[in-house]
């Protein structure tokens, strides 16, 4: 599989506080990858530097030029910043996605097609964007990366306030998208359990530092326990165990 | 009414003109404001406007510059389109400024230019005179180049529309999505910013402030309760803000009432019947 991107000895930081030090890791076409951690451990800083909204401090961030191009890029943020008092409805909410890509409107209508199909909105398309549910919101969201035809997606916790089944939803949606169609994923969430049941490979933010790979050499109890301060343990079958009390699939 | 309307407009033709394409000019940049939620920058643009007359007619009126001699007798236009650019540009800036809101910069902006065209023109009836004129919106004479300069803003800012309609969409509904994909939002909030300034600058020294900040506002509020989606505004709130002067102008000729007002108490009114029909409707479906 070829590289997507890599990150070697990279560092990230605002003014003189560092976030991130000396990240290593390395993304393949093809990996449905899991960013781990607690709440202002550098997650979404590292994904402003991937979308380069943030210049790296030192270290080497290489991106395959071809899949990493801005239109091959599509971006899920945690949710929707559009205003409730604006008219909308799913069809322009969703096409909107596909602004700096040249192509003619009966292009534009496939796409938003496509993207509906594979989010499960078909038939959405008229609706008014403020009827729709918190989940049915989130996966517009993520229809409105989709419809870029992404080689790349990049998502900053959509599935911040969804319920459980609505959360795998979504993300068996994504893994559809990543078996079928090859499609790259770097997902930030704080469901561990599910995470490990979807995800290829994870990267676990902790304390400035990364630690990334398989599931075996980053979720492991010890790692987990240093990252969230806590006692924590994701089992391989499906189950996840907390002797701290922090409740099923929430963050510290 | 029609028939007297009619025998005006030979005197008239270019002020109603120029008045009706100003309501469907500021209609346009409108939508922008208002889906912003920037309609207090709105207010302050038009208020520095005036702050920029006042400074040219002080100018005049201290010596500075001969009053009524080309070229100083378009300095107040000038001043008016530059002041307002430049408070466009420091009201709109993204994230505020200081850490204080939009509306609390666009406040600051909007009460220190209006105290300051007054205190300018304190010891100038005329001045004066013509300050509060332009509060009030009296469009009585403008000449057949203002309906002309205002035109062709018009067709540049539909035709900006139709190239760039998109990612100005894009932009002005999800700024951190423009972003995402690959737009320099900062360098749009500025254009638009600048946009909006030379808009308001060049119409506030023809209509006045009631009637720029009016047709700049409702239209596009009302607007924002006919259509289903946000594109839609833009052929919606031009067509509302033409049809409500067009009316209002007839109206007002018929009835001499100043058009103006007339013109912005007509959108008021409208704006207020949508409300009350939308709650009415609420209660009903609820």
């Amino acid at each position: 599989m070829s590289t997507v991107l890599e990150a070697q000895g990279l560092s990230i930081g605002f003014a003189k506080q560092e976030v991130l030090r000396d990240v290593n890791l390395r993304v393949s076409e093809g990996d449905y990858w899991f960013l781990l951690g607690p709440n202002g451990c550098g997650k979404t800083s590292f994904l402003r530097t991937l979308l380069g909204e943030l210049v790296p401090r030192s270290g080497a961030l290489i991106l395959d030029r071809e899949r990493t191009r801005r239109d091959r890029i599509g971006f899920v943020p945690q949710r929707s910043n559009v205003s409730s008092t604006l008219p909308t409805t799913v069809r322009e909410f969703v096409s909107l996605g596909s602004v700096g890509i040249p192509m003619t409107a009966r292009q534009r209508g496939e796409r938003l097609r496509w993207a509906l199909e594979r989010v499960n909105l078909s038939g959405f398309e008229r609706r008014s964007f403020d009827a729709l549910s918190g989940g049915q919101r989130q996966r517009a969201l993520v229809a409105r990366a989709l419809v870029r035809r992404p080689a790349f997606l990049i998502a900053d916790e959509p599935t911040v306030g969804l319920d459980l089944p609505s959360t795998e939803a979504l993300l068996d949606s994504l893994s559809h998208l990543n078996r079928e169609d090859g499609l790259t994923i770097l997902f930030v969430t704080h469901h561990l359990r599910l995470a490990r049941r979807f995800g290829t490979h994870f990267a676990l933010f902790d304390h400035g530092l990364v630690v990334a790979g398989s599931a075996d050499k980053v979720l492991s109890a010890e790692n987990l326990a240093r990252a969230y301060d806590l006692p924590l343990e994701v089992f391989q079958n499906d189950s996840f165990e907390s002797q701290g009390g922090l409740g099923e699939g929430s963050g510290p | 009414m029609i028939e007297s309307f009619v025998d005006s407009w030979e005197i008239f033709c270019f002020s109603h003109l120029t008045g009706w394409v100003t309501a469907v000019l500021l209609a346009l940049v409108g939508v922008y404001v208002v889906a912003r939620d920037q309609i207090f920058v709105g207010a302050a643009v038009s208020q520095a406007s005036t702050l920029g007359i006042a400074v040219a007619l002080a100018l005049a009126g201290w010596g500075v510059v001969p009053e009524h001699v080309a070229p100083w007798d378009t300095l107040p236009a000038i001043l008016a389109v530059v002041f307002s650019v430049l408070a466009a540009l420091f009201s709109g800036r993204e994230g505020g400024l200081g850490g204080e809101s939009h509306e609390a910069v666009s406040g600051w902006v909007f009460l220190a230019t209006a105290s300051l065209s007054v205190l300018l023109m304190a010891h100038s009836p005329h001045g004066l005179e013509e300050i509060h004129k332009l509060l009030f919106s009296s469009i009585i004479v403008v000449r057949e180049l203002d309906f002309w300069i205002v035109t062709g803003l018009t067709v540049g800012t539909i035709a900006l529309l139709i190239l760039y309609g998109r990612p100005l969409l894009l932009f002005t509904m999800d700024p951190a999505m423009a972003a995402a994909v690959g737009m320099c939002t900062g360098r749009w909030s500025v254009l638009a910013s600048a946009w909006l300034g030379l808009t308001l600058g060049i119409t506030l020294k023809l209509s006045g402030l009631l009637y720029s900040f009016g047709c700049l506002v409702l239209p596009a509020l009302i607007a924002r309760h006919l259509v289903r989606e946000m594109r839609s505004m833009y052929l919606v709130s031009p067509l509302v803000a033409l049809l409500t002067a067009v009316a209002g102008f007839v109206i007002a000729n018929h009835q001499d009432y100043p058009p103006g007002q007339l013109t912005v108490a007509l959108f008021a009114a409208l704006l207020g019947i949508l409300w009350t029909l939308r709650k009415l409707l609420s209660r009903v479906t609820s």
